[in-house]
């Protein structure tokens, strides 16, 4: 569904990321790891068009974006849930999920400017049905009228993955995703993100510390160090490779 | 009580200002009433782009467009202040255009610099070009909007300054409600999510560069209706530094937004109108002005974050707190 060829970045003096390939199938759960400052998060904003590559090609359902913006992406079929930006703070639950519908609300220049019309307020209706559903299933349907920025931290990542939703994607990058969440929140957020690949039938790609989580969750994952691939495969297979283990896990295995 | 106060404000300071003309009697306070209406959509267009959490220092350069603008047009190609009049709100919504991409790219501090140079690159550019703006002289004798024939008001002579006072007013009203109207629209629902979350907007499928520039420009195009509206009330244009489209110009226009309050669309029509009419009540001390408009910015800016337009909620919330004991 994704591949990604030859993907470098350089930030001025500093190579981010350098030659890397990535093959991502359809209804993969797809992890990106690796010690801080491997180049997840770049490799990640090269795939939701925040910043474009030095060299290299991304190609999503056989079509080449590597030079589109975020916006066109996203009427590709490509959200994501970001680490810092999750929501719209000044909104409550429910409208959050009506922004992230936008590009399916129909919207054309009389419900813009009139949103009093008879005409807007019947697709504001179906759009608030369709906001619902998705705020029952990310498990916020009794919140849906509180502001968005007054849920407890676990809450708001829910928000911010059913706002991913109801774009409509296809594909679904989550920026650690677990990040400050209690193991209460973690458990639910992974059945969370199994449920949407199972039943919603998403491509969904990790990047993520919580190495069980990582375990628990993905297909397969892509370990990156200084920019560069170190290992692919297995997520149970990957974390015995000696190499994997000097470059992320080192520091706890001397621990130990 | 929040949803109404806007509407209830705009409906009040147009019954107010139209009073206000047939009781002012004299020019020296039409003339007063005159300035206030046209800061009153400077500060409004300027919120406009608050909106997006941009702070421009640059909205008196796209006054100094649309007034330069609409003055040449009438003086050098004769064409008619009915016509001149939008088509300098438009040369200022195609600068701002072009402008845009390069510009909003930036943001924050960096916006509010770059907007401070181009309008001072603009007001030298007038002060030098000689030729075409009369330079360090200026314009003088531009002419007014003239006699036109109405129907139902027989012929009216809008060079009078009461004529031209409501002409302004009603021009200035008229840009209003537009503004208002986009802020109820679904395009600033839009601008609140580009303001909250520029990235996750983006992610979303909103286009937050088209936004910002489509902003900057609605904001561009009022502040030339209100540099235009000015030229042919003063009938003459200078560009010294102490001019309307000097720094201080813009420092004001910015404290009379942050003093009425930025977050309601009432806030710039209040700030403008009560700190114009301290000021002008502090005319005889000419030289402190800036130091008593400086003061009650502190004061607003510390005591009252939220602005003027801020007092009736927080009332409310005091009373809630009271009750709660």
């Amino acid at each position: 569904m994704l591949k990604i060829k030859n993907l470098s970045k350089r930030f001025g003096g500093i190579q981010a990321v350098t030659e890397l390939d990535i093959d991502i199938k359809e209804r993969q759960i797809f992890g990106l790891i690796g010690p801080n400052g491997a180049g997840k998060s770049t490799t990640l904003n090269m795939i939701d068009g925040s910043l474009f590559p030095t060299t290299g090609t991304i190609i999503f359902k056989e079509e080449n974006i590597t030079h589109q913006r975020p916006c066109s992406r996203a009427g590709k079929g490509i959200a994501r849930v970001f680490q810092k930006d999750v929501l719209f703070s000044s909104f409550s639950a429910r409208e959050n999920i009506k922004l992230g519908l936008h590009l399916h609300s129909n919207l054309g220049l009389k419900e813009i400017f009139f949103p009093w019309s008879a005409i807007s307020k019947k697709k504001d209706r179906i759009l608030d049905e369709k906001a619902m559903e998705i705020l029952k299933f990310v498990r916020l349907g009794e919140k849906a009228d509180e502001m968005a920025i007054n849920l407890p931290h676990g809450n708001q990542r829910a928000l911010g993955l059913g706002i991913a939703m109801a774009t409509g994607c296809d594909m679904l990058l989550l920026d650690e995703p677990l990040t400050g969440m209690n193991a209460q929140e973690t458990d639910q957020m992974m059945e969370m993100i199994t449920t949407l690949r199972d039943e919603k039938n998403l491509t969904i790609v990790i990047v993520e510390h919580n190495i069980k989580a990582v375990l628990g969750l993905c297909d397969q994952v892509v370990v990156l160090d200084f920019g560069k691939k170190i290992a692919q495969g297995d997520p149970d297979m990957v974390v015995e490779m000696p190499n994997v283990i000097e470059a992320w896990l080192g520091a706890e295995q001397d621990a130990v | 009580m929040n949803k109404k106060t806007n509407t209830m404000i705009i409906l009040l300071f147009t019954l107010v200002s139209f009073l206000a003309g047939r009781w002012a009697g004299n020019d020296y306070l039409l003339s007063v009433l005159i300035l206030i209406a046209i800061n009153v959509l400077m500060a409004c267009s300027l919120r406009t782009i608050f909106i997006l959490e941009q702070i421009s220092l640059g909205h008196v350069g796209f006054a100094l467009i649309g007034a330069y603008s609409s003055a040449l047009m009438v003086m050098k190609l004769n064409i008619s202040f009915w016509l001149a009049l939008p088509l300098s709100g438009s040369i200022c919504a195609l600068t701002a255009l072009l402008l845009g991409y390069p510009f909003l790219r930036l943001k924050g501090i960096y916006f509010a610099i770059l907007t401070f140079m181009l309008a001072e690159s603009l007001r030298l550019i007038a002060y030098n070009w000689r030729s075409l703006t009369g330079g360090q002289f200026g314009l003088t004798d531009i002419p007014g909007p003239g006699t036109i024939g109405l129907p139902f008001l027989g012929t009216i002579d809008f060079d009078t300054m009461e004529n031209y006072y409501y002409l302004t007013l009603m021009v200035v009203i008229l840009s209003i409600l537009v503004l208002f109207f986009i802020e109820k629209s679904h395009l600033n629902v839009k601008w609140r999510a580009i303001k909250d979350a520029e990235s996750l907007a983006q992610s979303v499928g909103m286009n937050a560069i088209l936004h910002r520039i489509m902003n900057f420009v609605i904001a561009s195009f009022f502040a030339g209706i209100g540099g235009a509206l000015f030229a042919h009330y003063q009938k003459g244009l200078s560009v010294e530094v102490t001019s309307r489209f000097g720094i201080m110009a813009s420092i004001y226009l910015l404290v009379y937004v942050v003093i009425g309050g930025k977050e309601k669309f009432s806030g710039p029509i209040v700030g403008t109108i009560v700190l114009m009419m301290i000021s002008e009540f502090a005319r005889s001390f000419e030289e402190y002005r800036p130091i008593i408009i400086g003061f009650i910015a502190i004061i607003v800016v510390l005591f009252l974050p939220e602005g003027v337009t801020g007092i009736p909620e927080r009332l409310t919330r005091l009373k809630q707190q009271l009750k709660k004991g």
